[in-house]
């Protein structure tokens, strides 16, 4: 364990940005741009590095439980796995989008094509 | 000669049609106003009784206008690609209730004659795909060097990993399906580099496949999507989503 702990500044500024983020990112998913899981991952670039700099002790915990030597180290570690695994979410939801945009575009011709046949009044083939 | 490539098969392999089954000529198009009038000319100079459908992927010239002078088509909002735009024909098979489907292409390399080859070679040992080959013959536009290659590595991963017979000519889009493989394709088919993927697919869920020999042209118009550095990308991928295929379970 180690005394260093962040100034006054630091504390005020990392606050700040973490306030202001929430809120944005807040308006945001009540205008129904981010859902409920979208604003937690996101807001975990706020809520991680308020977390080390609001508890520094926690964070030298952390850092010395995971025996890192450095608690930035440990924070941006936990900024990629959040990062990370919001990624691979949307990625999975991206293409399962694409699968059934694909699908969609699909149907739609196809039903265009049966629209038109029986408008001539054939059968479709 | 059509060749058995797997021993045993667990789905069904329709009896050789004795009365003129239907089929479906399915032929992707992107931006084939050139070439497409040619195409069915040359379909409607075969005298077969084939049903058409053009599949217009999202052209932004006079492709559909220029096909539905003469056959179905089938107007995708989107360009899909070629998976995207042959499945939507293997859909339209399989709600029309086709015997059969064989994918032409709009951009004249296929020979529609040849619909009957790959016919023949059903009758006679059938089979739930039945490729046209260039490989077994080699005879017309077998490719460049570089391509055939890569072909060479392709057929290597799915004979080896698959087994069970011989495929010689994985890329080749000139295929005839019947009953199941239309059934087991309007469920699932590969968007990307569909023509060895969508084997790796068959082959796992236990179709069977056969070859005959064909010969095909150089397109008409247009040019391949798959040159230069995209080649090596495109052997990569497609020998990734191929082990792929032999890792997962069939669904």
């Amino acid at each position: 364990m180690t005394n260093a702990l962040p100034s006054p500044e630091t504390v005020v500024v990392i606050s700040a940005f973490a306030l202001i983020y929430m809120v944005v990112l807040l308006k945001k998913t009540l205008q129904g741009k981010f859902d409920l899981y979208d604003f937690l991952m996101l807001s975990m670039v706020a809520i991680i590095p308020a977390g080390f700099t609001l508890f520094p002790r926690l964070a030298y915990l952390v850092s010395h439980l995971t025996g890192v030597v450095f608690p930035f180290v440990v924070m941006f570690g936990a900024l990629f796995l959040v990062v990370f695994a919001f990624m691979h979410n949307m990625t999975a939801r991206l293409h399962r989008l694409e699968r059934q945009n694909c699908a969609l575009i699909q149907e739609q011709s196809l039903l265009a094509l049966e629209l038109k046949a029986k408008e001539r009044g054939q059968p479709a083939a | 000669m059509g060749m058995g490539l797997t021993d045993t098969c667990s789905s069904d392999v329709a009896a050789p049609h004795a009365a003129a089954p239907r089929i479906l000529l399915i032929i992707p198009c992107f931006n084939e106003e050139a070439s497409i009038g040619g195409v069915l000319s040359e379909i409607a100079a075969t005298g077969r009784h084939y049903h058409t459908l053009v599949v217009d992927d999202g052209s932004s010239d006079a492709t559909s206008a220029v096909a539905s002078c003469r056959s179905p088509v089938a107007r995708l909002a989107q360009n899909l690609g070629i998976g995207g735009a042959v499945q939507t024909g293997i859909k339209y098979a399989a709600r029309q209730d086709f015997d059969f489907c064989v994918q032409i292409d709009g951009d004249g390399q296929h020979d529609p004659r040849a619909v009957e080859t790959l016919l023949n070679a059903y009758r006679m040992q059938p089979a739930n795909i039945t490729i046209g080959s260039r490989f077994i013959e080699h005879e017309g536009f077998c490719s460049t060097r570089m391509r055939r290659a890569g072909i060479r590595l392709i057929v290597l991963a799915l004979n080896g990993l698959f087994g069970g017979g011989r495929i010689t000519d994985p890329t080749s889009g000139m295929r005839l399906l019947d009953r199941s493989a239309i059934a087991f394709f309007a469920k699932a088919y590969p968007t990307d580099f569909p023509e060895p993927i969508s084997l790796a697919w068959a082959l796992r869920a236990g179709l069977t496949v056969s070859e005959v020999p064909i010969e095909m042209r150089a397109r008409e118009t247009g040019v391949s999507s798959i040159d230069g550095l995209k080649s090596a990308s495109y052997m990569v991928r497609v020998l990734g989503y191929i082990l792929l295929a032999r890792l997962v379970r069939s669904r």
